[in-house]
């Protein structure tokens, strides 16, 4: 019976239209919607040229490798490049970043590199870091090649050059991210439709309680008179229902990788495993939400959209500024939204090198499902009704 | 006569207000138990009861000699409902909802497909199976309603107002198939408010109101105890004999 009862059940939730709408179309429709927006907006961050000035005095003419770096960087035939760079006097520079002709400037004293800005934004981030990558690789290539390396040798520092300005290019994403307040714009955008695709998983949990259960439908009726355990009915419907909502998951995911190229990081089954935990968390919302509330059908589902996108709104569907002032200010709200921990974990995953913050995002995500479905549990125990 | 079902002294409260009060009666193996009465009399109550689905407050019930409770599935596998309103699922086709609620009950592929088949025939939805509910005029959707309670060949059968709502072709078929499935050997429990139905197909009567039996017997012992003194005889056809000679008994879609 139990296969039997599974088997029907994802066969009437696939063919719920309205179900499906929601939970299936829907999300990718908001997800092309997000790309006509962001991606524009994305791009043209990528691409902007910025002016800055460098202090043409002796001592920068001794650093080799910065100067032929800048040079790549502002070079007008290359796809590389991010400066318009003025060589000048110190007093000038300061003058052109007093008058706002440039966004900062560099210059060489007493063998040390300075980095003059007159206020933070994108292009101040985007210089401090080009600046101190240029450091670093020269420090730590200085260091292997030390005996070999000689200053006029062109082959090596073109190639130290060549190194340094790949890796700026491959870096540009996360330039931005840096530039961002360390929250990618457009990322979070995608991984806030997933989570909101999981949380509206809650309306097939809904469905399957709904039509399981005497006191909330005819059906349900039916369904409570015949000589089943109500466990394994109500087992098989959510796990149908789950299942239903992990192909929607699956698509999402699919048509966001292959046709949005939203980017989910490189540990694939971190992602998958993030995945399955968000569908069976929008599960247990529903199944909770369906066992406690006294009203129609109509008006749990409605409850469930209303929550779900309320949650999205906080993990940062309408803005990542409202997540990123919770973070920083009610850091409790954000452990506590289901949306924000499936969004925070994928973009652990995509940003950050460790997994601390995707495995605390994971276990507050699991205290979540836990309590959802105990409170599930105790609503739908009971085996009569007092009326029906 | 063997008893399926013996109700002691049955007392259902909601919020202090009985809706059933102190009610017992016995139905016997192979006949069709007329329960009537008017709207909030306690019919659907007493069915709910007897299915376990609501909580009483006091009293006995036996179903096949045993006692009903919610996880008696030996009992619950020998029963049928049909309830008041059309519990199908609208995503399924016709050959499907019957099959699906068939399948609750019987595991076996190979007689579900059978037993799914003489629903189809019983109900006269042979020729509807691909339909889906939405595509189906009301007659056809009492019947599938019916088909889906029936399917598994139940011993007891509870049909609360089956025939609501439908046309006077459909009401005959489906009080045909009643008949048919009491002649197969099934005890039948029929709610309803057509008076006319209930002479058709009732062996014995009950009638409530407020929750309480005010006469129990035959059609004919009841017609004798309530002493009507009748100043019309009718003695020719119902407007339903004519209707039915006029349109003819083919089901209609």
């Amino acid at each position: 019976m139990f296969l039997h009862n599974l088997k029907y059940n994802i066969k009437i939730l696939f063919k719920n239209k309205v179900l499906i709408f929601w939970t299936y179309a829907f999300p990718i429709i908001l997800g092309v919607f997000f790309n006509m927006a962001f991606s524009n907006i994305e791009k043209d961050e990528m691409l902007q040229v910025f002016d800055i000035a460098i202090v043409d005095n002796e001592e920068y003419q001794n650093q080799e490798i910065y100067k032929k770096t800048f040079e790549e960087l502002s070079n007008d035939h290359s796809d590389e490049k991010l400066f318009n760079i003025k060589y000048t006097t110190k007093e000038d520079a300061a003058n052109l970043l007093e008058a706002g002709e440039i966004e900062g400037y560099i210059f060489f004293e007493n063998n040390q590199e300075n980095i003059i800005i007159k206020e933070n934004g994108i292009n101040q981030t985007i210089l401090k870091y080009i600046s101190s990558e240029i450091e670093q690789n020269t420090k730590i290539i200085k260091d292997l090649t030390e005996k070999e390396l000689t200053i006029g040798n062109s082959n090596d520092i073109n190639d130290i050059i060549k190194q340094i300005t790949n890796k700026i290019n491959n870096e540009k994403v996360n330039l931005i991210n840096i530039s961002n307040s360390n929250l990618s714009y457009t990322q979070i955008e995608y991984y806030t439709l997933i989570a909101m695709a999981c949380m509206y998983g809650g309306m097939l949990g809904l469905s399957a309680i709904n039509n399981s259960l005497a006191n909330m439908s005819n059906k349900g009726k039916r369904i409570s008179v015949s000589p089943n355990k109500k466990g394994t009915i109500i087992l098989s419907s959510l796990l149908a229902s789950y299942f239903v909502s992990l192909v929607g998951l699956a698509i999402l995911m699919l048509f966001l990788v292959f046709v949005i190229k939203a980017d989910f990081g490189s540990n694939f089954p971190l992602v998958i495993l993030l995945s399955m935990l968000g569908s069976l968390a929008g599960i247990s919302l529903g199944v909770m939400i369906a066992s406690t509330f006294k009203v129609s059908e109509g008006a749990k589902t409605g409850i469930i959209i209303a929550i779900s996108m309320f949650l999205s709104v906080l993990s940062g569907m309408t803005g990542v500024e409202l997540k990123y002032v919770i973070d920083k200010n009610i850091p409790v709200i954000n452990l506590i939204n289901p949306n924000n921990l499936i969004t925070d974990g994928f973009y652990s995953l995509y940003y950050y090198g460790t997994y601390t913050r995707y495995l605390r995002d994971l276990s507050f995500l699991s205290i979540f499902i836990f309590i959802c479905l105990i409170i599930s549990i105790v609503s739908l125990r009971r085996q009569q009704y007092d009326s029906i | 006569m063997e008893k399926v079902i013996e109700i002691k002294n049955l007392t259902k409260k909601y919020n202090n207000k009985k809706a059933i009060d102190d009610i017992s009666f016995d139905v016997y193996k192979g006949e069709i138990l007329g329960l009537l009465g008017p709207n909030g009399s306690g019919k659907s109550t007493t069915i709910n009861c007897l299915l376990s689905l609501l909580k009483y407050q006091s009293g006995d019930i036996k179903i096949f000699g045993k006692e009903m409770k919610p996880d008696s599935y030996d009992i619950k596998k020998e029963i049928g409902v049909i309830f008041q309103d059309v519990a199908v699922f609208n995503e399924l086709n016709v050959y499907d909802n019957i099959n699906y609620f068939c399948g609750l009950y019987i595991s076996n592929k190979e007689q579900r497909k059978k037993y799914v088949d003489d629903a189809l025939k019983l109900v006269g939805l042979k020729d509807f199976t691909k339909y889906y509910p939405k595509e189906l005029s009301g007659g056809l959707l009492r019947r599938l309603n019916i088909a889906c309670g029936i399917a598994h060949k139940p011993k007891l059968i509870f049909l609360d107002e089956p025939t609501v709502a439908v046309d006077p072709q459909s009401r005959n078929n489906i009080l045909d198939g009643i008949k048919k499935l009491r002649d197969n050997g099934a005890t039948i429990i029929y709610t309803t408010h057509y008076m006319e139905e209930v002479e058709i197909l009732c062996d014995r009567i009950i009638i409530l109101d407020k929750g309480k039996i005010i006469a129990e017997g035959t059609s004919e012992e009841l017609k004798k105890q309530a002493n009507i003194k009748v100043k019309v005889e009718h003695v020719g056809p119902t407007l339903n004999d004519v209707f039915l000679k006029l349109t003819g008994k083919e089901l209609r879609d």
